[in-house]
């Protein structure tokens, strides 16, 4: 009976109760709607879809391929390589040499940053100065580790800031040495395509230290390429708006807008028209179980490329010492079924660090066959007892990785082995196997057309996760990274794989191709065959129909 | 009920604390740096000390801990390990979407499950019950990530009505037309839960509602069914439901980390997977402790709620 007394006051709050929560989703779909109408034309925006986000915008400090690629759509580097050992100009006309030990940089004239401040060889300057610079962070230390007076790493001694013999000579000239002689294609990939130049003007005051964590880091405002960025939204999406006094002449697309998706939604989203293109290489690839679904589509080209960057086990020489035991284990593990069943047929079996698309890869080394009985020979004449647990660390990620391990760890069991897998997150993994807590890791990497991966190989490498450390490796990495002639070169990376093949600190297992799917409606553009020359031509993207 | 809410303040202090050392010694428990993911490969270990030097990762955790929450009294989440941007800032940026989205869906759940629940509640122990039971069953037992692909699949990809993803269309300044296009498919999935699980509520509430003195007293006086079900039985039925708007609140920030992961949604759910992925420690806890927040006031504002509309509980 109360109940009821009370009603009609209880009535009213009940109503407050339950309008309040409706009227404030309303609200806050007003809210949210209050943007402009649509604004873009269907034909004045390029829609990519990417998977991995950039992990920075720091020219001078990309981590991760995402963050190269993101960037170069705004900033520029002297060179560009839209083929394998093939270089066009960039901000430089031309890197020359005579003696392979001294370089000379002509720069483009006219070229200006979207501030209209001319670019110059001063930027150069600054900017190799800035990466050498012992209290700087960055990525690219390694890419001016061949020019004179820094340490293997490219950096200075604590308190110098200029590179000896880097110089700028005019406004327009550069000239820089080399400690020894050097492939000059080593320089022109190294420095020349990979190196962004920044502005001296905008960073020159900021300390070396702190560039890292400046605003301009954050999203360069002050750019060099085709597109400048306009906004990112972090993990979600990058935006681009065409630079109109770019050097190279004004882009023929107004905008760019990369938007960051699983790898899942790729192959959707090209369905439905939502991106036009995927950004392809190892950051926006389209799952190869959806290969078929997109082959199909009427609107969309695609097509499968080999890439240069493979997947590998890196083994502890410590905990197999007898090379015959490395040898065995690779004998085991059945390559061609991961890249039957795993890659659909979209990849190739690799040996050594060079797959099909590096011009350095010595296609008469003769491959490691699959054979069980072999594996378990080698393995028990090297005295391996085959009740030893070995520790076999998989980095999760890479979902195709992932299950090559499964199938390797059967293979691995088929000859007696007693391997236990366990998962871990990359950073985990990565921070384990440098610690060398590990018998066997994966890992996947992405080098250079160059042939040097002494990273990796060498005694002192930074990335050498094994322990391998062989003098005669040593020796004939230092002799090709200072070897100018390009056949002897050829020859020393021949002999080097046939070493590696043989001491097998590392296994290369695979190399998956790259799918790269573009509407039609883009004339010109698109994921290029060779991944890594894929932003020498942005400024020259097109819709179909356009002048 | 000032000094009830008071104390209900006092209490939360120490429990948001709780909660923010909790969190942060389980994040920082994973092995591997973080920094690991903001060098190359190929870093030297050098690099590696300098980076987390500067992310304050060679701490020792508590001083760790102390310094995040010395930073916080002074109202500064910190910054972003991946990007440098303040947390606060990035935090900010995502929330307007993840309030549109939870709150489209709530108001979309109640407005589906408060009529169903009347429908099968009126016609109970028959088929038409026995179906919507049933439907609600379903509704609370598939998961986000299936019924978001499921949509995806058949409105997106197949029928082409609505975008696969995102917000809005990106480049175009989304007007009214293009959010409510991108909104549809993710309330639906995230609405289908929670319209599931009151449908439920609404019925068996309405069902004693049916069955008190004053329902029958109504049908004495000759009042109409419609009359009996909305002014009589509702309103007193949805008493109980209030209360379960706050429980909803947790459902709902745990469904929207998935549904904003399928549909891309730039939202807080989003960029805490984003965060985990890249090991962002400080953007997880500032998320953490805006979740702890959120779900600890939407208690506290559902006891009140239940006390407004109804007087006979009173907080002492």
């Amino acid at each position: 009976m109360s109940a009821v007394t009370i009603a009609p006051r209880r009535r009213r709050r009940l109503r407050t109760v339950l309008i309040a929560p409706m009227t404030a989703g309303v609200l806050l779909a007003a809210a949210a709607c209050s943007g402009d109408a649509g604004s873009g034309g269907a034909g004045d925006t390029l829609y990519i879809g990417t998977v991995n986000p950039p992990a920075s915008f720091n020219p001078i400090n990309q981590a991760d391929i995402a963050g190269q690629w993101a960037t170069r759509f705004a900033m520029d580097t002297l060179l560009d390589q839209p083929e394998p050992l093939k270089f066009i100009p960039k901000l430089a006309e031309s890197i020359e040499t005579t003696d392979n030990k001294t370089f000379t940089v002509k720069m483009h004239t006219g070229a200006k940053w979207s501030d209209s401040k001319p670019i110059t060889a001063k930027d150069v300057v600054f900017t190799i100065n800035l990466i050498a610079n012992k209290d700087s962070l960055t990525t690219l230390g390694g890419n001016i580790s061949s020019l004179t007076g820094v340490d293997a790493t490219g950096k200075l001694p604590k308190g110098q800031t200029k590179v000896p013999g880097l110089l700028a000579k005019d406004d327009s000239t550069v000239v820089f040495a080399t400690k020894t002689s050097v492939d000059p294609n080593y320089i022109k990939e190294m420095l020349g395509t990979k190196v962004v130049i920044v502005p001296e003007h905008v960073l020159g005051s900021i300390p070396p230290a702190q560039v890292d964590d400046s605003k301009y880091a954050q999203l360069p405002d002050v750019t060099s390429g085709p597109y400048k960025f306009t906004k990112y939204t972090q993990n979600a999406s990058i935006e681009y708006a065409a630079d109109p006094t770019y050097y190279a002449g004004a882009p023929k697309i107004a905008k760019v807008i990369m938007k960051i998706m699983p790898a899942a939604n790729l192959a959707g989203e090209l369905q439905t028209g939502s991106v036009l293109m995927n950004s392809g290489g190892g950051i926006g690839n389209i799952p190869f179980q959806d290969l078929k679904t997109v082959q199909g589509l009427k609107d969309v080209n695609t097509k499968v490329n080999p890439t240069i960057g493979f997947q590998t086990i890196q083994f502890n020489v410590k905990r197999f010492p007898d090379p015959r035991m490395r040898l065995g284990l690779a004998h085991a593990i059945n390559r061609q079924q991961i890249v039957d069943e795993l890659l659909l047929g979209n990849g190739e079996v690799v040996d050594g660090p060079y797959t099909s698309q590096s011009p350095y890869l010595d296609k008469g080394l003769k491959n490691l066959t699959y054979d069980p009985a072999l594996a378990k020979k080698l393995l028990t004449d090297a005295g391996w007892d085959f009740a030893t647990k070995i520790n076999f660390v998989v980095p999760t990620g890479n979902k195709i990785r992932e299950r090559s391990a499964d199938i390797m760890l059967q293979n691995f069991k088929a000859i007696g082995l007693n391997v236990v897998q366990t998962n871990y997150d990359f950073p985990t993994t990565l921070s384990k196997a440098r610690a060398k807590d590990h018998d066997m890791v994966l890992m996947g990497l992405n080098f250079n057309i160059d042939p040097d991966v002494s990273n990796m190989y060498a005694s002192t490498g930074s990335f050498n996760l094994t322990g391998y450390n062989s003098k005669q490796s040593d020796q004939m990495l230092e002799a090709g990274k200072a070897e100018p002639n390009t056949a002897a070169r050829h020859k020393i990376y021949n002999d080097l794989q046939k070493l590696w093949q043989t001491d097998l600190p590392v296994l290369t297992l695979y190399s998956d191709h790259a799918v790269a799917s573009t509407n039609k409606a883009i004339a010109v553009g698109g994921a290029a065959p060779f991944w890594n020359g894929t932003v020498a031509t942005v400024g020259q993207w097109a819709f179909e129909g356009a002048n | 009920m000032a000094s009830y809410l008071i104390r209900r303040l006092l209490i939360g202090i120490p429990v948001l604390l709780g909660v923010t050392v909790i969190n942060f010694f389980i994040i920082n428990l994973a092995p591997g740096s973080p920094a690991d993911l903001y060098l190359s490969p190929t870093a030297t270990p050098e690099d590696v000390a300098r980076t987390e030097a500067e992310l304050g990762l060679n701490q020792p955790i508590f001083v760790q801990y102390v310094r995040w929450l010395t930073q916080l009294l002074h109202g500064d989440l910190g910054v972003s390990f991946q990007n440098r941007e303040p947390v606060a800032q990035l935090i900010g940026d995502r929330i307007g979407p993840t309030l549109l989205l939870m709150g489209t869906s709530l108001v979309v759940a109640y407005l589906i499950a408060i009529p169903i629940g009347i429908f099968a509640a009126r016609r109970k122990n028959t088929a038409a019950d026995y179906s919507v039971v049933g439907a609600s069953f379903l509704g609370i037992s598939v998961p986000h990530f299936f019924l978001g692909l499921a949509v995806i699949y058949l409105f997106a990809l197949q029928f082409g009505w609505f975008p696969t993803g995102g917000m809005l269309t990106l480049g175009r300044g989304g007007g009214f037309v293009d959010r409510v296009e991108h909104l549809v498919l993710p309330v639906t999935v995230l609405a289908t839960a929670i319209a599931a699980n009151m449908v439920r509520y609404v019925r068996s509430s309405m069902i004693d509602a049916f069955g008190q003195d004053y329902i029958r007293t109504a049908r004495a006086k000759g009042l109409g069914g419609f009359t009996i079900t909305n002014k009589h039985a509702l309103r007193n039925a949805l008493i109980p439901v209030v209360t379960v708007i706050g429980v909803d609140l947790s459902a709902l920030i745990g469904g929207a980390i998935v549904t904003e992961q399928i549909f891309q949604w730039p939202g807080i759910g989003l960029l805490t997977i984003q965060s985990i992925g890249s090991r962002d420690y400080s953007v997880l806890m500032g998320i953490n402790l805006i979740a702890a927040i959120a779900v600890f006031a939407a208690n506290l504002l559902t006891d009140v709620a239940y006390a407004v509309v109804d007087p006979r509980v009173a907080y002492a």
